[in-house]
This record gives C-alpha cells, sequence and structure tokens, in this order.
C-alpha cells in the first residue's frame, strides 16, 4: 500500500500549470528560509521559535505523508472499513502526545537547548550509549522511509510531468533536497505551513465533491452493502484481532515517531501548547477526510458500474480523479500528494542530519565543530543514499516502509514517552527496551520478508515488537530500581515532576 | 558537574527537585497508571501470543486487545497528566468518559452479530456496528480531550511560573558551563 507502481499519467496542461506553480511557491519559500538559517539551532529546531499555527499545520502535514492521499484510500477500497482503525486513532494521539511528550520535552529544549529526540534520551537517563542507540534505531528506521517516499515522490512527479519514475525520485530529491540543505528545518515547517494547507483544502473538496457525486454517504453506503456488505463491517474484511491491532500500533506508537515529536522543540512559547492538541486534531480531520471518502466512493462506483474495477488498490484516488473530479481538483490533489511526500522526506532528512551530526558524536564522546556545515553535508549524503536505494531496490524499497512505523515505536515508546513520565525507569530499562525493539522488529520483519516465518493473521511484527519492548522495558528497570531515582539529574526531574 | 548543578536548583529555591533520591516515592496515580499500563500491555501480549496456537486466535482475543488498548493509552495519559503529588485533578472525568467509550465502542462492535446488508438501518449514512466507531471511537474523543487540555492547560499542565522556573534554571546552566 506504499505507492510504489506507477499512476495513471495525469500529464495535461491545466495539472502541469498547477504543479509548476506550486514548485514556484516552494522555492521562494526556501530562499526566504535559506536567508534565516544562521546556526545549528535554526537548522535542526528553527531556532526554538516557530508559532502555534505555523508548527501545527507543518505538524498535520508531516503526519500524513502520501499514504493519506493513495495508499490509505487504495487500503480501504481492498479491506473495507478496517483500514479506518489506521487513523481513528488520531482521535486520541495528538493530545495523547501532548500530555505525555509536550511539555516536558519542549521544557527539556528550554532547560537545556535539546535539538534532537536522542537527546532527550540521552538527558534523562544520563546516558550517551542511551542517546546513541536511539539515535542508531532512528537511523535505520529514516532509510526505509526515505527510500519510500523518495520512490513515491517519483511516481508523482511521473504523473503530473511524465518525465519517468526514475527522473521523477531525482527531481522530487532535488527540490526537497535544495530547500532541506539551504533553509533546514525552517524552511521545511513553512513549505508544511503551504504543502499542509494545500493538503486540507484538496482534501475537503474532494470529500464534499465525491460525496455529492455518489448521492452522499447514506447512498454510498447502499451500494456496498448490497454486494459487499463485509465491506462496511467494523472490521471489513480483516479479522477482528488484525483491526484492533491496527488502533494499538497506530496509536500508542505515535508517542514515538521522531518526525512528529521533534516539533515540540520548536514552538516558540511552551504556553502555546494549550491550543496545540485541539488544532492539530482538527488539521488531520480535515486532512483525513480524502482518505475516507475516495475510500468508499470508489469501492461504491466500481460496484455500480461507474468505475471500472481497479488494476491494483493503489490506483483508487487516481482513478476517481482523472474519471469523476473536475481536472483542476484532480491537480490539486496531486500536487498535495508531491507536498506529502516531499514534507515527510524534509522532516526525515533533517532529523537523520541530526542523528549523524549530532547524537551519533555525543554517544562517542566527542562534539561536531561546525553543526550547521556538517548537518547541511549529511543532508546530502542521506538524501542520496535514499534517492539511489530509492531507484535500484525494486521490491525491497517495500520492506524498507514498512518497519520504519514499527521500529520507531518499538524503540522510542518505552525510553521516551514511558520514561519521560515514571521515575522509577532506569538506563539499563531503557538501553534493554531499545534494543529489543531494534534487535526484534528486524529479525521478525526480515525473516516475515524472506518467508522464513509467517505472522498469524492479525499479528505483525511491529505489534510483536511493541508489546516486547515495553514488557521488557518495565521487567528490567524493576530489576535494577535501586539506580532509578538518583540517575536522574536535578532538573530534568523538576521537568518530569511538572 | 551533577552537585553544582544541586546547588544551583537549591538557590532557586526548587527543593523538591532536588529531595534526595531515597526520598522519592512514585505517588499513588503514576502507580494506579503504571500498573494498568503494564497490565493492559500483558493482555495485548496474551491476545497476541494466542494467535500463534494450532487452531488460530480464539474468540476471546479480541477482546483483550478491545480493553487492553483503552487500558493502555488511559495508562499512559494519566502517568503524563500526573503533576507532582497533585495526581490528575478534574481530568479523571475527560479520561474516565474517553477509557470508557473506547472500551464500549470496541465491545459492541466484538457484542453486536455481524447483521449489515442491503437492508439495514443506517445511522448517519453507516452501518451500526461502523457507525459506533467512526463517530463514537473516532470522533466523541476529539470533543472531549482536546477541549479538557485545553480548559485545565493553565492549572494542570504549564504554568507561566513553571516555565520562568526552568528558564532560570537552563540560565544556571549556561552559566555553569563558561
Amino acid at each position: 500500500m506504499l505507492i510504489q507502481a506507477a499512476l495513471p499519467r495525469m500529464a495535461q496542461p491545466a495539472v502541469i500549470g498547477v504543479g509548476i506553480a506550486y514548485f514556484a511557491v516552494i522555492v521562494a519559500i526556501s530562499v526566504w528560509a535559506a536567508r534565516r538559517t544562521r546556526t545549528a539551532s535554526d537548522f535542526f529546531v528553527a531556532g526554538h521559535g516557530i508559532g502555534l499555527v505555523a508548527l501545527t499545520v507543518a505538524s498535520v502535514s508531516t503526519s500524513v505523508s502520501g499514504f493519506a492521499f493513495i495508499g490509505g484510500p487504495g487500503l480501504i477500497y481492498a479491506t473495507g472499513f478496517a483500514a479506518m482503525f489506521i487513523v481513528l486513532p488520531a482521535s486520541v494521539t495528538n493530545v495523547m502526545g501532548a500530555w505525555v511528550l509536550a511539555k516536558r520535552m519542549r521544557l527539556l529544549g528550554e532547560a537545556r537547548g535539546l535539538m534532537t529526540v536522542p537527546d532527550a534520551i540521552g538527558a534523562r537517563y544520563r546516558s550517551p550509549a542511551a542517546q546513541g542507540l536511539s539515535g542508531v534505531a532512528i537511523l535505520v528506521g529514516i532509510i526505509g522511509y526515505m527510500a519510500t517516499n523518495a520512490l513515491a515522490m517519483g511516481v508523482v512527479i511521473n504523473a503530473i510531468f511524465g518525465v519517468g519514475i526514475g527522473w521523477g525520485i531525482w527531481l522530487g530529491m532535488s527540490v526537497t533536497l535544495a530547500y532541506s540543505v539551504a533553509g533546514g528545518i525552517l524552511a521545511g515547517i513553512y513549505n508544511d505551513v503551504f504543502q499542509g494547507t494545500l493538503m486540507a483544502v484538496a482534501s475537503v473538496l474532494v470529500f464534499l465533491f465525491v460525496l455529492d457525486a455518489g448521492g452522499g454517504l447514506g447512498e454510498i453506503s447502499r451500494t456496498i452493502l448490497a454486494s459487499d456488505p463485509k465491506f462496511l463491517g467494523p472490521w471489513g474484511k480483516l479479522t477482528p484481532l488484525a483491526a484492533l491491532s491496527f488502533f494499538f500500533v497506530f496509536a500508542m506508537g505515535s508517542l514515538g515517531q521522531p518526525q512528529g515529536v521533534h516539533k515540540y522543540y520548536m514552538l516558540k512559547d511552551p504556553m502555546q501548547l494549550k491550543w496545540y492538541p485541539l488544532l492539530k486534531t482538527l488539521g488531520l480531520v480535515l486532512v483525513l477526510l480524502l482518505y475516507f471518502g475516495v475510500g468508499v466512493s470508489v469501492k461504491a462506483f466500481v460496484l455500480n458500474g461507474r468505475l471500472a474495477p481497479l488494476a491494483a488498490p493503489d490506483q483508487a484516488t487516481p482513478a476517481l480523479l482523472l474519471n469523476v473530479t473536475p481536472l483542476v481538483l484532480a491537480a490539486l490533489v496531486f500536487s498535495g500528494i508531491a507536498a506529502a511526500t516531499m514534507s515527510a522526506v524534509n522532516s526525515f532528512i533533517n532529523i537523520g542530519a541530526a542523528v549523524v551530526t549530532h547524537d551519533l558524536p555525543i554517544a562517542f564522546g566527542r562534539r561536531v565543530g561546525n553543526e550547521l556545515a556538517w548537518g547541511r553535508a549529511a543532508t546530502v549524503v542521506i538524501a542520496i543514499i535514499a534517492a539511489v536505494i530509492a531507484q535500484h531496490s525494486g521490491a525491497m524499497v517495500a520492506f524498507l516502509g514498512i518497519f520504519g512505523w514499527g521500529l520507531f515505536a518499538s524503540t522510542l515508546v518505552p525510553a521516551l514517552a514511558v520514561g519521560l513520565n515514571w521515575e522509577g525507569a532506569t538506563r539499563t530499562g531503557a538501553l534493554a527496551s531499545i534494543a529489543t525493539g531494534l534487535v526484534v522488529t528486524l529479525a521478525l520483519e526480515t525473516s516475515a520478508y524472506f518467508k522464513v516465518f509467517t505472522f498469524p493473521a492479525g499479528v505483525t511484527a511491529s505489534a510483536v515488537a511493541l508489546v516486547l519492548s515495553l514488557l521488557v522495558f518495565f521487567a528490567v528497570s524493576r530489576l535494577t530500581r535501586s539506580a532509578a531515582v538518583g540517575a536522574i539529574d536535578p532538573d530534568v526531574r523538576l521537568i518530569m515532576e511538572m | 558537574m551533577s552537585t553544582t548543578v544541586d546547588e544551583h536548583v537549591r538557590g532557586l529555591h526548587l527543593e523538591h527537585a532536588v529531595a534526595a533520591p531515597e526520598a522519592y516515592s512514585e505517588t499513588r496515580t503514576k502507580r494506579v497508571a503504571r500498573v494498568a499500563l503494564i497490565i493492559a500491555t500483558c493482555a495485548i501480549a496474551v491476545a497476541y501470543g494466542s494467535a500463534f496456537l494450532p487452531a488460530g486466535a480464539p474468540a476471546w482475543a479480541p477482546w483483550l486487545l478491545a480493553l487492553g488498548i483503552p487500558g493502555a493509552l488511559g495508562g499512559i495519559m494519566v502517568l503524563g497528566a500526573s503533576r507532582g503529588r497533585g495526581g490528575i485533578g478534574r481530568l479523571a472525568w475527560p479520561f474516565a468518559f474517553v477509557i470508557i467509550t473506547l472500551a464500549a465502542g470496541f465491545s459492541v462492535a466484538l457484542a453486536l452479530p455481524a447483521s449489515e446488508s442491503a437492508s439495514s438501518d443506517l445511522w448517519l449514512g453507516l452501518p451500526l456496528r461502523a457507525a459506533v466507531i467512526l463517530y463514537g471511537v473516532g470522533l466523541l474523543p476529539i470533543v472531549v480531550l482536546p477541549v479538557a487540555y485545553a480548559l485545565t492547560f493553565d492549572t494542570q499542565t504549564l504554568t507561566a511560573a513553571d516555565v520562568e522556573r526552568v528558564r532560570q534554571l537552563g540560565n544556571a546552566r549556561k552559566e555553569l558551563a563558561q
């Protein structure tokens, strides 16, 4: 369900025109941001100076990626209502993240000038080793995410401009790289604001259009229920265990996604956190309307003969745009999809560069002299590696993309999300849980990919790794509890008690 | 380094933050939340483990997730919202509402028979079980949780005085580092 296969060609004057206008805005924002990026703090956390609305829209934009526009509706088309369990956790995850992480991470940034997610783990446990190991886990996950998003970018740009997927990858990566290197996360944030707005507008318009075209949600449901009632059962075509497992992994796992968590550092005034969860939740609801609307309406349109059966689930959104919606709306959505993938790539490039130039050197007891210059260099290297992997790894790219979310969840949720809120957590517990998440996720995903091992229905490597790393974290912390509270620095402890 | 920062923290009258390690004891609220999180995680682990049985996941396995997920999410939210020794105060109500809503929503979907058909009654455009999940699990918490967060933010989450204390602490660290 990641965007891998070629989409239908959309290369028509209106689509190309909207696409060019979109890229022109990106360039303008990037030039503006580049002039304001002078330090490593500017480059990695926008100098802790982003306002509430900008941060919220950027965070929504980074959260969804191209999956919300292409893979998600395709997954609904293929599995029915079960695919909603991936996005339903948004009803609780944003506010949960605010209570569990936002305040404490933002205050750690205030007290210590922290810039990265591993920074917070290092500070919490007074452990460069934990900081380094979590950095390694993030880097491994990022390679997968970057490669899949780079490929998705190539597929979408090819659909808009007709340049071929290979050139699409390099064109998209070059634009993203240009603004990532020049303006760092500041360019990323303000491009995300533009891209997130575009995605929300496109999503709402498409949702309203398909509801109208389908005669309303009730009529769409009636059409589906007449031919395929299981599709609109609560678990769709999956088992209850599988659907609920989606909810668990995507709800609890949200607390370990660095592209979202990292943004807490950037808010200018910690007191603005008050409205952050409400605004972000509303923004996500708007962006995800397309996910649900396209998924169910395409199913209904195929069943009533308005659309031909799809060759592959990923064709759901393009088929609808090409055959049902006005061309300008299709152009807007395709620019929105390009925006989503570029936004995700930019965020991951920046986080990966911070791991390479900041976290790993700290783990080895060193500091890089000029973090801004090295950060820019690392950005280029990471982007090129991702583009090369996307272009040459074939089917392997899907494998790389699958474990990203689960790897972040299993390695970061216990040590970071639980650890920042429970003084009884120990350094050994954190190291053990991060190692467990890393090893279990890689071992299970690799075994499953090479068909050495098959999971029973409803069980995924991500879920197993997350559960195991949580249990290991609690068990090892319990066994080493005599070292718990004394190992917390007083300023960190103050923030944990607030 | 740590000892020196300790002294600075004491100078900032933040004594509770540097109480001797042995003085720390987990508050009742946090202990309950942590135990709930552990029990819920164990329940979810058992559900996954049961899927490896030769006959596949038994009928009770999804129920462990249906109850374990709200327990785990509720547990970690309470852990995060607990403030010092003050517990979660008025937030107990929205937390209870959301935990019950999630558990009830999943349970209703599991308990009701699979009777979706062309003649099913529709609830806001969806058959009953899907409507319970989409509007109950997916939308009701949005109405309650972020609003509760905003309304209790100044008393339960963060005050300007908190931020000022942390800033002073950060300045103290910077001075020490120079």
